[in-house]
Protein backbone atom coordinates (compact mmCIF):
# COMPACT_ATOMS: atom_id res chain seq x y z
CA UNK A 1 0.00 0.00 0.00
CA UNK A 2 2.97 2.05 1.24
CA UNK A 3 4.63 1.69 -2.06
CA UNK A 4 1.49 2.58 -4.65
CA UNK A 5 0.93 5.71 -2.05
CA UNK A 6 4.44 6.43 -2.81
CA UNK A 7 4.29 5.96 -6.54
CA UNK A 8 1.49 8.20 -6.82
CA UNK A 9 3.45 10.91 -4.74
CA UNK A 10 6.35 10.63 -6.80
CA UNK A 11 3.71 11.25 -10.08
CA UNK A 12 2.06 14.04 -8.53
CA UNK A 13 5.65 15.74 -7.33
CA UNK A 14 7.02 15.05 -11.17
CA UNK A 15 3.58 16.57 -12.96
CA UNK A 16 3.70 19.79 -10.44
CA UNK A 17 7.33 19.81 -11.21
CA UNK A 18 7.15 20.05 -15.08
CA UNK A 19 4.27 22.45 -15.35
CA UNK A 20 6.03 24.74 -12.45
CA UNK A 21 9.27 24.47 -14.92
CA UNK A 22 7.23 24.55 -18.01
CA UNK A 23 5.14 28.12 -16.38
CA UNK A 24 8.26 29.60 -15.41
CA UNK A 25 10.80 28.88 -18.65
CA UNK A 26 8.27 29.47 -21.16
CA UNK A 27 7.54 25.72 -22.44
CA UNK A 28 10.97 24.70 -21.45
CA UNK A 29 12.15 27.64 -24.22
CA UNK A 30 13.98 30.25 -21.57
CA UNK A 31 15.48 30.01 -18.64
CA UNK A 32 16.24 33.92 -18.26
CA UNK A 33 14.32 36.91 -18.12
CA UNK A 34 15.73 38.25 -21.38
CA UNK A 35 15.22 35.08 -23.73
CA UNK A 36 11.76 35.32 -22.26
CA UNK A 37 11.59 38.82 -23.07
CA UNK A 38 12.40 38.57 -26.77
CA UNK A 39 10.05 35.42 -26.81
CA UNK A 40 7.29 37.99 -25.73
CA UNK A 41 8.23 40.59 -27.89
CA UNK A 42 8.36 38.74 -31.19
CA UNK A 43 4.86 37.12 -30.14
CA UNK A 44 3.74 40.23 -29.45
CA UNK A 45 4.66 43.58 -30.44
CA UNK A 46 3.87 46.13 -27.75
CA UNK A 47 3.79 49.66 -28.51
CA UNK A 48 6.63 51.75 -26.28
CA UNK A 49 6.16 54.88 -24.10
CA UNK A 50 5.59 58.19 -25.95
CA UNK A 51 8.82 59.76 -24.36
CA UNK A 52 10.14 63.45 -25.05
CA UNK A 53 13.65 62.59 -26.84
CA UNK A 54 16.53 65.29 -26.83
CA UNK A 55 18.50 64.72 -29.50
CA UNK A 56 22.72 65.04 -30.31
CA UNK A 57 21.33 68.22 -32.50
CA UNK A 58 19.50 69.75 -30.17
CA UNK A 59 15.98 68.96 -30.37
CA UNK A 60 13.56 67.72 -28.89
CA UNK A 61 10.46 65.28 -30.48
CA UNK A 62 8.08 63.22 -29.38
CA UNK A 63 8.94 59.57 -30.07
CA UNK A 64 6.09 58.58 -31.89
CA UNK A 65 6.18 61.19 -33.88
CA UNK A 66 9.60 61.14 -34.91
CA UNK A 67 9.28 57.05 -35.73
CA UNK A 68 5.72 57.93 -37.74
CA UNK A 69 7.61 60.63 -39.56
CA UNK A 70 10.32 58.83 -40.73
CA UNK A 71 8.52 55.77 -41.74
CA UNK A 72 12.02 53.30 -41.58
CA UNK A 73 12.21 50.76 -38.83
CA UNK A 74 14.37 51.88 -36.01
CA UNK A 75 17.14 49.81 -34.27
CA UNK A 76 17.38 50.94 -30.98
CA UNK A 77 20.03 50.71 -28.33
CA UNK A 78 20.76 52.11 -24.84
CA UNK A 79 23.95 52.90 -23.40
CA UNK A 80 25.74 55.66 -21.52
CA UNK A 81 28.57 57.61 -22.81
CA UNK A 82 31.02 57.20 -20.24
CA UNK A 83 30.68 53.47 -20.71
CA UNK A 84 34.00 51.48 -21.72
CA UNK A 85 32.24 47.59 -21.49
CA UNK A 86 29.46 46.71 -22.70
CA UNK A 87 28.74 50.27 -24.40
CA UNK A 88 31.95 50.00 -26.55
CA UNK A 89 31.01 46.35 -28.12
CA UNK A 90 27.33 47.82 -28.59
CA UNK A 91 28.79 50.76 -30.30
CA UNK A 92 31.36 48.27 -32.51
CA UNK A 93 27.90 46.40 -33.31
CA UNK A 94 26.18 49.55 -34.60
CA UNK A 95 29.20 50.73 -36.65
CA UNK A 96 29.22 47.40 -38.30
CA UNK A 97 25.33 47.50 -38.66
CA UNK A 98 25.72 51.09 -40.25
CA UNK A 99 28.48 49.70 -42.63
CA UNK A 100 25.94 46.74 -43.15
CA UNK A 101 22.81 49.03 -44.41
CA UNK A 102 25.03 50.93 -46.90
CA UNK A 103 26.33 47.46 -47.81
CA UNK A 104 23.07 45.99 -48.29
CA UNK A 105 21.42 49.56 -49.54
CA UNK A 106 18.70 49.24 -46.83
CA UNK A 107 19.22 52.83 -46.25
CA UNK A 108 15.78 53.94 -47.21
CA UNK A 109 14.50 50.92 -45.06
CA UNK A 110 16.20 50.71 -41.73
CA UNK A 111 17.95 53.65 -39.27
CA UNK A 112 19.91 53.08 -35.85
CA UNK A 113 18.89 54.86 -32.47
CA UNK A 114 21.40 55.17 -29.76
CA UNK A 115 19.36 55.87 -26.40
CA UNK A 116 21.14 57.28 -23.73
CA UNK A 117 20.03 56.30 -20.04
CA UNK A 118 22.43 58.68 -18.13
CA UNK A 119 20.33 62.24 -19.25
CA UNK A 120 22.20 63.67 -16.04
CA UNK A 121 25.90 63.70 -17.91
CA UNK A 122 24.42 62.98 -21.16
CA UNK A 123 23.47 66.34 -22.40
CA UNK A 124 22.76 66.90 -26.30
CA UNK A 125 26.42 68.31 -26.44
CA UNK A 126 28.28 65.32 -25.19
CA UNK A 127 25.74 62.85 -27.42
CA UNK A 128 26.92 65.02 -30.06
CA UNK A 129 31.35 63.93 -29.45
CA UNK A 130 29.83 60.46 -28.68
CA UNK A 131 28.12 60.38 -32.59
CA UNK A 132 31.74 61.84 -34.19
CA UNK A 133 33.62 59.29 -31.87
CA UNK A 134 31.40 56.58 -33.21
CA UNK A 135 31.92 57.74 -36.82
CA UNK A 136 27.98 57.89 -37.08
CA UNK A 137 26.40 59.18 -40.34
CA UNK A 138 23.94 61.56 -39.24
CA UNK A 139 21.50 60.14 -41.94
CA UNK A 140 21.77 56.76 -40.50
CA UNK A 141 22.91 56.56 -36.95
CA UNK A 142 20.70 59.25 -34.39
CA UNK A 143 21.49 59.72 -30.95
CA UNK A 144 19.05 61.35 -28.32
CA UNK A 145 18.10 60.95 -24.21
CA UNK A 146 14.94 61.32 -22.61
CA UNK A 147 14.44 65.54 -22.02
CA UNK A 148 12.33 64.24 -19.14
CA UNK A 149 13.98 62.53 -16.58
CA UNK A 150 10.90 61.41 -15.00
CA UNK A 151 10.13 59.29 -18.44
CA UNK A 152 13.56 57.89 -18.35
CA UNK A 153 12.28 54.44 -16.29
CA UNK A 154 9.04 53.89 -18.10
CA UNK A 155 10.93 53.98 -21.30
CA UNK A 156 13.32 51.34 -20.18
CA UNK A 157 11.13 49.60 -18.97
CA UNK A 158 9.12 49.24 -21.51
CA UNK A 159 12.31 48.24 -23.18
CA UNK A 160 13.08 45.47 -20.36
CA UNK A 161 16.54 47.44 -19.94
CA UNK A 162 17.15 47.05 -16.31
CA UNK A 163 20.21 49.38 -15.28
CA UNK A 164 21.62 49.21 -11.71
CA UNK A 165 24.32 51.85 -10.56
CA UNK A 166 27.75 50.16 -10.17
CA UNK A 167 30.06 50.82 -7.30
CA UNK A 168 32.29 53.23 -10.02
CA UNK A 169 29.62 55.74 -10.07
CA UNK A 170 28.64 53.83 -13.71
CA UNK A 171 25.79 51.62 -14.20
CA UNK A 172 25.64 47.80 -14.77
CA UNK A 173 22.93 47.29 -17.71
CA UNK A 174 21.81 44.76 -20.18
CA UNK A 175 22.32 45.45 -24.04
CA UNK A 176 20.74 44.37 -26.99
CA UNK A 177 19.59 45.50 -30.54
CA UNK A 178 15.71 46.58 -30.46
CA UNK A 179 13.77 46.61 -33.59
CA UNK A 180 10.61 49.49 -33.79
CA UNK A 181 8.14 49.81 -36.20
CA UNK A 182 7.45 53.58 -37.52
CA UNK A 183 3.81 52.28 -35.93
CA UNK A 184 6.04 52.95 -32.38
CA UNK A 185 5.56 48.87 -31.90
CA UNK A 186 8.52 47.40 -29.93
CA UNK A 187 8.42 44.03 -32.83
CA UNK A 188 12.05 42.20 -32.19
CA UNK A 189 15.11 42.17 -30.08
CA UNK A 190 18.41 40.57 -30.44
CA UNK A 191 21.51 39.92 -28.05
CA UNK A 192 24.84 41.01 -28.49
CA UNK A 193 26.68 39.63 -31.39
CA UNK A 194 22.99 39.34 -33.82
CA UNK A 195 23.68 41.84 -35.43
CA UNK A 196 23.09 40.35 -38.97
CA UNK A 197 19.84 38.88 -38.03
CA UNK A 198 18.81 41.88 -36.26
CA UNK A 199 19.34 43.61 -39.25
CA UNK A 200 17.66 40.99 -41.66
CA UNK A 201 14.87 40.78 -39.35
CA UNK A 202 14.21 44.71 -39.33
CA UNK A 203 14.27 45.20 -43.40
CA UNK A 204 11.65 42.31 -43.37
CA UNK A 205 9.60 44.97 -41.18
CA UNK A 206 10.13 47.50 -42.73
CA UNK A 207 7.58 49.18 -45.08
CA UNK A 208 7.67 48.61 -48.15
CA UNK A 209 7.05 51.79 -50.11
CA UNK A 210 5.43 50.24 -52.96
CA UNK A 211 2.41 48.77 -51.03
CA UNK B 1 14.82 20.11 21.09
CA UNK B 2 11.02 19.94 22.11
CA UNK B 3 8.69 20.42 19.22
CA UNK B 4 7.86 24.28 20.60
CA UNK B 5 11.33 25.06 20.68
CA UNK B 6 12.16 24.28 16.75
CA UNK B 7 8.68 25.90 16.15
CA UNK B 8 9.71 29.12 17.68
CA UNK B 9 13.12 28.48 15.83
CA UNK B 10 11.87 28.17 12.88
CA UNK B 11 9.51 31.01 12.85
CA UNK B 12 12.18 33.27 13.88
CA UNK B 13 14.54 32.23 10.69
CA UNK B 14 11.71 32.78 8.30
CA UNK B 15 10.93 35.92 10.17
CA UNK B 16 14.49 37.21 10.07
CA UNK B 17 14.88 35.88 6.17
CA UNK B 18 11.55 37.23 5.14
CA UNK B 19 11.03 40.36 6.76
CA UNK B 20 12.68 43.81 4.78
CA UNK B 21 16.13 44.89 6.52
CA UNK B 22 17.60 41.58 6.06
CA UNK B 23 15.65 40.00 3.39
CA UNK B 24 16.73 43.04 1.15
CA UNK B 25 20.02 42.53 2.28
CA UNK B 26 20.13 38.52 1.71
CA UNK B 27 18.38 38.92 -1.97
CA UNK B 28 20.71 42.06 -2.81
CA UNK B 29 23.40 39.76 -4.11
CA UNK B 30 22.50 36.62 -5.60
CA UNK B 31 25.30 34.30 -3.96
CA UNK B 32 23.74 35.38 -0.55
CA UNK B 33 20.48 34.96 -1.86
CA UNK B 34 20.80 31.12 -3.46
CA UNK B 35 23.63 30.52 -0.68
CA UNK B 36 22.55 32.03 2.63
CA UNK B 37 18.98 32.71 2.13
CA UNK B 38 18.20 29.38 0.60
CA UNK B 39 19.80 27.17 3.12
CA UNK B 40 18.06 29.30 5.79
CA UNK B 41 14.40 28.57 4.43
CA UNK B 42 15.39 24.92 4.18
CA UNK B 43 16.73 24.37 7.60
CA UNK B 44 13.26 26.60 9.10
CA UNK B 45 11.34 23.92 6.76
CA UNK B 46 13.60 20.94 8.25
CA UNK B 47 12.58 22.59 11.93
CA UNK B 48 8.77 22.34 11.16
CA UNK B 49 8.81 19.40 10.07
CA UNK B 50 10.42 17.95 12.98
CA UNK B 51 7.48 19.49 15.24
CA UNK B 52 4.64 18.09 13.16
CA UNK B 53 2.57 15.26 15.08
CA UNK B 54 3.15 11.98 15.00
CA UNK B 55 -0.25 11.19 13.44
CA UNK B 56 0.46 13.53 10.99
CA UNK B 57 4.35 12.26 10.22
CA UNK B 58 2.53 8.76 10.01
CA UNK B 59 0.60 9.56 6.86
CA UNK B 60 3.47 11.51 5.10
CA UNK B 61 6.01 8.42 5.47
CA UNK B 62 2.71 6.26 4.23
CA UNK B 63 3.17 7.82 0.61
CA UNK B 64 6.89 8.41 1.22
CA UNK B 65 8.65 5.49 1.12
CA UNK B 66 12.42 5.07 1.45
CA UNK B 67 12.01 9.15 1.07
CA UNK B 68 11.44 8.76 -2.24
CA UNK B 69 8.62 11.34 -2.45
CA UNK B 70 10.19 13.93 -0.19
CA UNK B 71 13.67 13.80 -1.69
CA UNK B 72 12.30 13.91 -5.43
CA UNK B 73 10.34 16.54 -4.62
CA UNK B 74 13.52 18.41 -2.81
CA UNK B 75 15.40 18.10 -5.59
CA UNK B 76 12.94 19.69 -7.98
CA UNK B 77 12.49 22.19 -5.93
CA UNK B 78 16.28 22.94 -5.64
CA UNK B 79 16.87 23.05 -8.93
CA UNK B 80 13.43 25.44 -9.92
CA UNK B 81 15.35 28.12 -8.18
CA UNK B 82 18.18 27.86 -9.85
CA UNK B 83 16.66 28.95 -12.91
CA UNK B 84 18.11 32.58 -13.35
CA UNK B 85 14.46 33.86 -14.30
CA UNK B 86 12.96 31.89 -11.47
CA UNK B 87 15.55 34.42 -9.39
CA UNK B 88 14.73 37.58 -11.13
CA UNK B 89 11.02 36.86 -10.93
CA UNK B 90 11.53 36.31 -6.79
CA UNK B 91 12.65 39.94 -7.00
CA UNK B 92 10.16 41.56 -9.15
CA UNK B 93 6.94 39.37 -7.71
CA UNK B 94 5.19 39.17 -4.74
CA UNK B 95 3.49 36.09 -5.40
CA UNK B 96 6.78 34.45 -6.69
CA UNK B 97 8.38 35.51 -3.88
CA UNK B 98 6.14 34.22 -1.26
CA UNK B 99 6.33 30.74 -3.81
CA UNK B 100 9.84 30.74 -2.72
CA UNK B 101 9.43 31.10 0.85
CA UNK B 102 6.61 28.00 0.84
CA UNK B 103 8.50 26.06 -1.30
CA UNK B 104 12.07 26.11 0.03
CA UNK B 105 10.01 25.21 3.56
CA UNK B 106 8.09 22.89 1.88
CA UNK B 107 11.62 21.20 0.63
CA UNK B 108 13.18 21.64 3.63
CA UNK B 109 10.47 20.00 5.29
CA UNK B 110 10.41 17.19 2.86
CA UNK B 111 14.81 16.85 3.06
CA UNK B 112 13.59 15.94 7.25
CA UNK B 113 10.71 13.39 6.64
CA UNK B 114 12.67 11.26 3.98
CA UNK B 115 16.82 11.59 5.00
CA UNK B 116 16.35 9.26 7.52
CA UNK B 117 14.16 6.83 5.81
CA UNK B 118 16.75 6.78 2.92
CA UNK B 119 18.45 3.60 2.41
CA UNK B 120 22.10 5.14 2.14
CA UNK B 121 21.74 3.58 -1.63
CA UNK B 122 18.94 6.03 -2.29
CA UNK B 123 20.55 8.90 -0.48
CA UNK B 124 23.82 8.09 -2.77
CA UNK B 125 21.47 8.76 -6.03
CA UNK B 126 20.02 11.89 -4.66
CA UNK B 127 22.54 13.46 -3.08
CA UNK B 128 24.74 12.46 -6.64
CA UNK B 129 22.28 14.08 -8.75
CA UNK B 130 21.98 17.11 -6.99
CA UNK B 131 25.46 17.31 -6.60
CA UNK B 132 25.63 16.93 -10.66
CA UNK B 133 23.18 19.18 -10.73
CA UNK B 134 24.55 21.83 -8.90
CA UNK B 135 27.95 21.81 -10.06
CA UNK B 136 26.44 22.02 -13.91
CA UNK B 137 24.52 25.23 -12.54
CA UNK B 138 27.42 26.13 -10.76
CA UNK B 139 29.51 25.84 -13.98
CA UNK B 140 27.55 27.34 -16.44
CA UNK B 141 26.91 30.46 -14.02
CA UNK B 142 30.86 31.00 -14.29
CA UNK B 143 30.84 29.92 -17.71
CA UNK B 144 28.88 32.50 -19.77
CA UNK B 145 29.91 35.35 -20.17
CA UNK B 146 26.79 37.92 -19.96
CA UNK B 147 24.72 38.18 -16.87
CA UNK B 148 22.15 35.29 -16.25
CA UNK B 149 19.53 37.61 -14.24
CA UNK B 150 18.29 41.33 -14.93
CA UNK B 151 19.11 41.99 -11.09
CA UNK B 152 22.14 40.69 -10.18
CA UNK B 153 25.89 41.96 -11.50
CA UNK B 154 28.10 39.40 -13.33
CA UNK B 155 30.62 39.62 -10.36
CA UNK B 156 28.00 38.12 -7.93
CA UNK B 157 26.80 35.33 -10.91
CA UNK B 158 30.38 34.06 -10.46
CA UNK B 159 29.97 33.97 -6.71
CA UNK B 160 27.22 32.03 -6.89
CA UNK B 161 28.38 29.73 -9.29
CA UNK B 162 31.77 29.12 -7.60
CA UNK B 163 29.60 28.51 -4.37
CA UNK B 164 27.27 26.19 -5.99
CA UNK B 165 30.44 24.05 -7.63
CA UNK B 166 31.89 24.01 -3.75
CA UNK B 167 28.70 22.55 -2.14
CA UNK B 168 28.34 20.19 -4.78
CA UNK B 169 31.64 18.73 -3.23
CA UNK B 170 31.76 19.22 -0.52
CA UNK B 171 28.62 18.00 1.01
CA UNK B 172 29.03 14.80 -0.59
CA UNK B 173 32.28 14.57 1.08
CA UNK B 174 30.58 15.37 3.92
CA UNK B 175 27.97 12.56 3.55
CA UNK B 176 31.07 10.22 2.43
CA UNK B 177 32.43 11.03 5.81
CA UNK B 178 29.36 10.20 8.04
CA UNK B 179 29.08 6.93 6.37
CA UNK B 180 32.35 5.93 6.96
CA UNK B 181 32.51 7.25 10.88
CA UNK B 182 29.34 5.09 10.93
CA UNK B 183 31.29 2.34 9.63
CA UNK B 184 28.78 1.49 6.82
CA UNK B 185 31.89 1.29 4.67
CA UNK B 186 33.25 -0.96 6.40
CA UNK B 187 37.17 -0.89 6.07
CA UNK B 188 36.88 0.09 2.54
CA UNK B 189 37.47 3.76 2.44
CA UNK B 190 38.08 4.69 6.37
CA UNK B 191 41.64 4.31 8.02
CA UNK B 192 40.23 3.84 11.27
CA UNK B 193 37.76 1.20 10.31
CA UNK B 194 40.39 -0.50 8.81
CA UNK B 195 42.57 -0.70 11.46
CA UNK B 196 40.07 -0.94 14.62
CA UNK B 197 38.00 -3.07 12.63
CA UNK B 198 39.93 -6.05 11.84
CA UNK B 199 38.75 -8.32 14.25
CA UNK B 200 35.09 -7.02 13.87
CA UNK B 201 32.54 -7.48 11.05
CA UNK B 202 32.30 -5.37 8.46
CA UNK B 203 29.62 -3.40 10.21
CA UNK B 204 30.44 -1.27 13.39
CA UNK B 205 28.88 -2.48 16.12
CA UNK B 206 28.62 0.35 17.77
CA UNK B 207 25.79 1.68 16.17
CA UNK B 208 23.62 -1.40 15.33
CA UNK B 209 20.77 0.94 13.99
CA UNK B 210 22.53 2.50 11.06
CA UNK B 211 23.82 -0.98 9.84
CA UNK B 212 20.24 -2.60 10.48
CA UNK B 213 19.21 -0.10 7.92
CA UNK B 214 21.69 -0.26 5.43
CA UNK B 215 21.38 -3.62 5.35
CA UNK B 216 17.90 -3.44 4.63
CA UNK B 217 18.12 -0.68 1.58
CA UNK B 218 19.92 -3.03 -0.65
CA UNK B 219 17.13 -5.60 -0.64
CA UNK B 220 14.69 -5.56 -3.28
CA UNK B 221 12.25 -2.62 -2.37
CA UNK B 222 8.84 -4.79 -3.15
CA UNK B 223 9.73 -7.33 0.23
CA UNK B 224 10.72 -4.80 2.41
CA UNK B 225 7.27 -3.23 2.23
CA UNK B 226 6.03 -6.22 2.11
CA UNK B 227 7.04 -6.97 5.40
CA UNK B 228 6.34 -3.87 7.05
CA UNK B 229 3.37 -2.90 8.42
CA UNK B 230 1.44 0.67 6.85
Amino acid sequence: MSVLRTAVALVLVAALGITTFAGMTDGFRAVTSEAARRLAVAARPAVVPDVRLAGADGTIRPLHAALASDRRVALVDFIYTRCDTICSVLGNEFQQLQREIVAQGLQDRVRLITISFDPAHDDPATLALYAIRMKANPALWQFATVADTRELMPLLASFGIVVIPDEMGGFVHNAAIHAITPDGRLARIHGLGEFRQALYEAAGLAPTGEG
Amino acid sequence: MSGRACVALALAVVAASGLPPLRAWLEADMARHMLLQFPLLLLAGGLLASALPARLRRCIDACNVHGLSGLFLFLLVSGFWMVPRALDEALLSVWVELAKFGSLLGAGAALQCSWRAAAPIVQAFFLGNWAWMSAAVGLLYQDVTVRLCNVYLLDQQLVAGRGLVVLALVLPLIWVGTLARSGYLGNFLSDDAAVAGRDRPPSCPAEPARPARASRGFQAPGPTDAQRPS
